[in-house]
């Protein structure tokens, strides 16, 4: 049995994948100890198993896990205090950055502020140049005056960038020890040791960014491995990247930039088998919607969306991870945004969220401020008695009072009115990152199908893929844990790179192949430690090379474990051409090729065949199949509705329409029409 | 009703979609050059634009190009194009850097295709635009102002020469440019970069003529330019009418005893939403290397004005162009240049001296707009670098390099980028890291960062000058030309904002000891010695003691500005040290000195 858990700002989802057959919970995160609503929803499935949680635990192989929680703490300045440690006579590399900037004329956007500040940066007398030797000794001194700042500061992580380190690292592995000596307590991050790449802003970016996120991730993955442990679990725990792979959890908290993306970079994954496989397109626009975010990815050709270059926030405005990653771009619109209206009488939703605690005003728990969720129970759209299949009752009547005093009056429209403003306005926003990832880019959503993913996209999945004219909404089986779903369909994966530069025309076979060699061991002991017991494991080498002067590599694959002979080289060369003009429309066949990387990538696949299938079974509380039902432009009318499960495959659907499941609910628009697809997704055309 | 709006909704999407097509080719042409190019300043400092034009000859999409390359000269070389060779035919390719037709300064080679569609008939231009690390000047630098004319420049000149037909290189050319300019398989290497960049360029247009149509696209454009006229006029309508003259000068440079003051008029009609600049009573073109050329002086005018009417809403092309005004006259410094006037440095320093007089008038006609000055540009830190490497067997090198530069301006919303370059620059040029350089070049950077108290001051501040000290490697001489403007005439403030530090060059000797260098020089270095740069800090933005005590504070903490002169400047009384991290506003003495300073 495998598990994989994604927790969210309002929802804590699990998908339990058993013989074949997928079970989904929810259950509602726990902001204080998000742990506890891990072990909540873990809870909520054993029951449906009739198993004691602990026997429950105790039958799993794997818990997989994806989590918001580093991104969360770097958006909201909680991450740790941490120092910035260069090379003397460099101090701005984190001001200076590369330079670049987008819209020429917008000067109402100021230059970025570094990630940690000029007065927590430390200037270490040492020096090595591009050859990787020593031109100033490292000042051992000076290091040790620096911690002494450190001290009186109480700082509580490090990131260390010299320059050149990743040619020479002896200055900077020596400034570890001494770190490590006198403050044993700090979470430090060396720049060769996490990011060996040239280009020392980018490198630095993702070090300092690594070591202020240690501390904390460091704690809650230890939190959680030992409270899954004393809870029954003697499986394996595996945390999703940014990367779209996933790594053991121990791995992450080593290096916890990896799980910056973690959660979102999975709904691409399942977004794009589900698009394949229920609505047969290969352009699908994957959008999540949480409790507090819209994250958005576009599938082409198959391909999930992939960027060498990962900013946090916008290009060039915000800062560099350096490292690639899945492309995601997320806002703040979800279930639990609030809607509010400004001092200047304009209606606004988000980016505020009600988040799990204290919810919309409809749970009961508290929450004060109206949310998208309050809004769709005002119009009929959710049913306050069979709310996650009838699992928690809901409040109507409080939700339109707190509309009607926060947003209705304030506009002066009926309540209803009101609330079906601050869904449009919800999808208004919605469609415009969808825009940023499609038209911006001069892909027309006419050709794509709107996966819609998390609890809430049912609320207006169909009004946003109507507005933006795709070919059709999906809301696969699957959806209400896209993310979770993800990561079951997802493959451990190690990449190993190492540096040897050599050209074509003076080519060190020898070394060549020795990397290589070193290499496919790394893979082969990957494969024989985390990797034992995959049904399958595939190593593929790639180079990453250039034209000489170039400095920017392309990677190309290579036909086999070694280059032995003239013959292979020269078929190389030619693979070097050819992938550059596919690229770049020229090549330069009469030129030498330089090699700098050789790179190894070993893929394990853990589960064996077809992903599962949701079972529909029918539990909750009985619904009717008509109520009153509000629809813009018509106000109310007597909508059907139809229970999912129970739906059969030839039975079309026409709106104005509800679909309700345990997990959500889908608001049929008048003039569209739902039917269930074999692979029990529900699929929406117009 | 309904479904008129529906149709208007659709339209307007198609619009969009279709502009977006023709943007992200655009910028796919720019990342193929950026991404195989083979000398730093396309490779790394991102010093080229890449644009698409109609079939006559109007600015379409630019994606994020450089403004000084793009607004207008692209059209008046594409028109050059059409002059010299009537019927372009598919596969044909021009080079094209002749100052005297449009381009900027020579060192920015041009290739252009004409996008010719099955029937044969021309549909669209893409060009790009690529400074090269060398172009064959008598000196080996892309930038000589001390020069009497082109023949003393010594710049190969083309004017249309068409270096490809059906797709293959005319060798002769090739060889010619072999021949003559320094680095010759970098220069190789660059003209395939940029060769792949426009011939991706004309695949993905052929590829949107095919799916969507050329009728229908030509309808978009029509309509995108129409758009782009309306954004204009209403972005424009937000000022009051007015008029106004401002005044800058470049400073003395060889040759040019009292340097080159420049005057600009400027006339807003906020209710008609038009503007207008006037640069016809300037100098004639000088015996110097800084004469503007048609393209950079029209655009240079016209980036004051995008800059100044704090609307980027506006998409800049010929539909927005229609908006504004720039008169200039034949044979003019900062006009239409006569041959054989030279125009070596024509993109940046005598270009910014038209661009920050038209922002700072902007300020005076309409408050809350405009802009300050931005720093003058070309310390050492910026400089063209060439010599042998003794790295790879005493191999030539040439290149500019972009280490140690700032100037971004105050603005009505923000303080002064601090990247920003030059103004027609506008920041998309990138600044090459410490570790690229290094690899790059034979030389080590020995220290790079940001000088206090030298911003211009004001409510919204400049950026801070920008010290760099580089050097040759054991086994390397090195030389580095630049053209340094800036050191008399500093960057001013606008709207009561306070004028940039001024830039500065120098020489650490073997011993250590700084020697004041000239604003235009070229120095050699050996082993050892180094050139020490400071760039130019922007100009301010409003009055000093307007700025919020909170970014004064900001500014102390990250040790940009001293307490002493937050007191001086900016009224406000910071207490504490960076000792314990712990800086802070005594609010009662800022109050009170403030009001002081109000009351006199």
């Amino acid at each position: 049995m495998r598990l994989a858990c994604d927790t969210g700002g309002t929802f804590t989802d699990l998908v339990v994948e058993h013989d074949g057959e997928i079970r989904q919970f929810k259950s509602s995160t726990v902001p204080v100890d998000p742990v506890q609503g891990v072990l909540d929803v873990l809870a909520i499935a054993a029951d449906d198993y009739g198993l004691e949680r602990s026997a429950f635990l105790g039958a799993a192989t794997t818990f997989i896990h994806g989590t918001t929680r580093a991104i969360n703490a770097i958006l909201t300045g909680n991450t740790a205090k941490t120092a910035f440690l260069t090379t003397a006579g460099h101090p701005d590399v984190l001001v200076i950055r590369e330079g670049g900037r987008i819209e020429p004329f917008n000067f109402t956007v100021p230059y970025p502020e570094p990630y940690v500040p000029r007065r927590l940066t430390f200037e270490v007398a040492e020096r090595i140049d591009a050859q990787g030797r020593v031109v100033q000794p490292l000042d051992e001194d000076s290091v040790l005056a620096i911690i002494e700042r450190l001290k009186a500061l109480e700082v509580e992580a490090v990131g260390v960038c010299l320059l050149w380190s990743v040619v020479n690292p002896e200055h900077e592995r020596r400034v570890g020890q001494l770190l490590a000596e006198h403050l044993p307590d700090l979470s430090v991050t060396l720049s060769h040791v996490l990011n060996p790449t040239l280009r020392e802003y980018r490198r630095a970016s993702a070090t300092v960014i690594d070591a202020s996120l240690k501390p904390l991730m460091f704690a809650y993955l230890n939190g959680l491995t030992e409270r899954l442990r004393a809870s029954g679990f003697n499986g394996r725990t595996l945390m999703v990247t940014s990367g779209g792979g996933i790594m053991d959890a121990e791995a992450v908290a080593r290096a916890p930039i990896h799980a910056i993306n973690s959660g979102p970079a999975m709904a691409p994954v399942a977004g794009r088998f589900y698009a394949d496989r229920d609505f047969a397109s290969d352009v699908a626009i994957v959008a999540d919607t949480g409790g507090t975010s819209y994250d958005v990815s576009l599938v082409r050709e198959g391909r999930i969306p992939w960027t060498r270059e990962t900013w946090l926030g916008q290009r060039f405005r915000g800062h560099m991870t350096g490292f690639p990653s899945v492309d995601v771009k997320s806002i703040g619109a979800g279930g639990g945004s609030i809607a509010w209206v400004d001092s200047g009488g304009l209606l606004k939703v988000g980016p505020n969220s009600a988040g799990s605690t204290p919810g919309p005003v409809a749970y009961g728990k508290g929450g004060s401020e109206p949310t998208v969720t309050d809004c769709a129970l005002i119009l009929g759209h959710i049913d306050a008695d069979f709310f996650l299949g009838g699992a928690m009752a809901l409040d109507r009547d409080a939700a339109a009072a707190a509309l009607d005093e926060k947003v209705a009056k304030r506009l002066g429209l009926p309540v209803e009115e009101a609330a079906a403003a601050v869904i449009a306005l919800a999808t208004e926003k919605m469609v415009g990152a969808i825009d940023e990832i499609t038209v911006n880019q001069g892909i027309d959503p006419a050709s794509a199908v709107l996966v819609g993913g998390g609890g809430a996209a049912g609320l207006n999945a169909v009004a946003v893929g109507r507005r933006l004219g795709c070919a059709g909404v999906l809301i696969p089986e699957a959806g209400p844990v896209l993310s979770a779903a993800g990561a079951l369909m997802s493959e451990l994966s190690s990449d190993h790179a190492q540096m040897l530069f050599t050209t074509s025309d003076r080519f060190d076979e020898t070394g060549v192949n020795g990397v290589l060699a070193a290499l496919e061991r790394r893979c082969e002991a990957f494969a024989a430690g985390p990797g034992e017991g995959a049904v399958e494991t595939v190593i593929e080498f790639s180079v990453e090379a250039r034209y000489p002067h170039q400095i920017w590599e392309i990677e190309v694959p290579l036909a086999s474990r070694r280059i032995e002979g003239p013959d292979a080289l020269a078929a190389l060369k030619i693979a070097f051409h050819d992938t550059h003009k596919a690229i770049f429309e020229i090549c330069d066949r009469r030129s030498e090729v330089e090699f700098v990387t050789w790179r190894a990538k070993v893929r394990c696949r853990l589960a064996s065949g077809e992903f599962g299938r949701v079972l529909d079974v029918v539990n909750g509380a009985e619904i009717a199949a008509h109520r009153p039902i509000y629809i813009a432009g018509s106000g109310w009318v007597e909508g059907r509705v139809a229970r999912f499960e129970t739906m059969a495959p030839d039975e079309p659907v026409a709106g104005p329409a509800i679909v309700e499941s345990s997990f959500s609910t889908v608001v049929i628009d008048p003039g569209t029409v739902a039917v269930k697809t074999a692979g029990g997704g529900l699929k929406v055309t117009f | 009703m309904a479904s008129t709006t529906a149709r208007t909704g659709r339209d307007a999407i198609a619009m969009a979609v279709l502009s977006s097509r023709f943007e992200s080719v655009a910028r796919k042409m720019q990342n193929t050059l950026f991404r195989t190019a083979r000398s730093g300043i396309l490779n790394s400092a991102h010093d080229f634009s890449c644009v698409i034009l109609t079939a006559d000859c109007r600015l379409l999409a630019a994606a994020e190009s450089l403004p000084i390359h793009t607004l207008i000269g692209p059209d008046l070389m594409c028109a050059a194009v059409k002059r010299h060779h009537p019927r372009p035919r598919r596969g044909d390719c021009f080079l094209h850097n002749s100052p005297y037709e449009g381009n900027s300064h020579p060192a920015d080679h041009c290739l252009i295709v004409p996008v010719v569609d099955d029937e044969g008939m021309l549909r669209y231009f893409v060009l790009a635009k690529a400074h090269q690390a060398d172009c064959g000047n008598a000196r080996p630098s892309t930038y000589l102002a001390d020069v009497a004319d082109v023949y003393e420049e010594g710049a190969l000149i083309f004017s249309a020469t068409k270096v490809q037909a059906d797709y293959q290189d005319n060798e002769d050319i090739i060889r010619m440019c072999q021949a003559r300019i320094r680095v010759p398989e970098q220069w190789w290497g660059d003209y395939l970069a940029a060769l792949g960049s426009v011939r991706i360029g004309e695949a993905g247009v052929l590829a949107l003529g095919r799916e969507v149509g050329w009728e229908r696209l030509d309808d978009y454009a029509e309509a995108w330019f129409d758009y782009s006229e309306r954004r204009m006029a209403a972005a424009i309508r937000r000022l009051p009418s007015g008029r106004a003259t401002a005044r800058a000068a470049h400073d003395p440079f060889p040759g040019l005893p009292d340097g080159i003051p420049i005057k600009v008029e400027v006339e807003i009609d906020g209710e008609a939403g038009r503007i207008s600049v006037d640069l016809r009573d300037n100098p004639d073109c000088q015996p110097c290397g800084l004469n503007l050329t048609e393209g950079t002086a029209v655009s240079a005018a016209m980036v004051g004005i995008f800059n100044g009417i704090m609307d980027h809403g506006v998409p800049a092309n010929a539909g927005s162009f229609r908006r504004l005004d720039i008169k200039v006259r034949e044979n003019c410094c900062v006009g239409i240049p006569r041959h054989p006037a030279s125009c070596s440095v024509a993109t940046t320093n005598l270009a910014d001296r038209v661009t920050n007089p038209v922002q700072r008038a902007i300020a005076d006609i309409a408050p809350g707009f405009g802009m300050a000055e931005t720093g003058p540009i070309m310390p050492p830190g910026i400089g063209v670098i060439s010599g042998r490497d003794p790295r790879r067997d005493g191999e030539p090198f040439v290149n500019q390099v972009h280490l140690a530069i700032s100037g971004g301006a105050g603005t009505p919303a923000s303080d002064g980028f601090l990247s920003i370059i030059h103004a027609g620059n506008a920041g998309l040029c990138r600044v090459d890291g410490v570790e690229v350089d290094e690899l790059h070049h034979p030389l080590i950077v020995a220290s790079r960062r940001l000088v206090p108290d030298t911003e211009g001051a004001g409510a919204y501040r400049g950026a801070l000058s920008i010290h760099g000290e580089f050097g040759p490697i054991e086994g390397c001489s090195m030389r580095v030309l630049y053209t340094m403007d800036g050191a008399i005439n500093t960057a001013a403030g606008a709207a009561g904002g306070l004028p940039g530090a001024p830039p500065r060059a120098e020489k650490r000797e073997r011993n250590g000891e700084l020697t004041p260098l000239p604003s235009c020089y070229g120095l050699l270095l050996e082993p050892g010695e180094r050139v020490v740069s400071q760039s130019a800090a922007g100009g301010g933005y409003g009055p000093p003691r307007a700025r919020l005590p909170e970014r004064v504070l900001s500014d102390v903490s990250e040790g940009w500005l001293s307490v002493e002169r937050a007191k001086e400047v900016y009224g406000v009384v910071v207490t504490g040290d960076g000792a314990g991290d712990a800086f802070a506003i005594d609010a009662a003495a800022t109050a009170a000195l403030r009001a002081a300073a109000a009351a006199e």
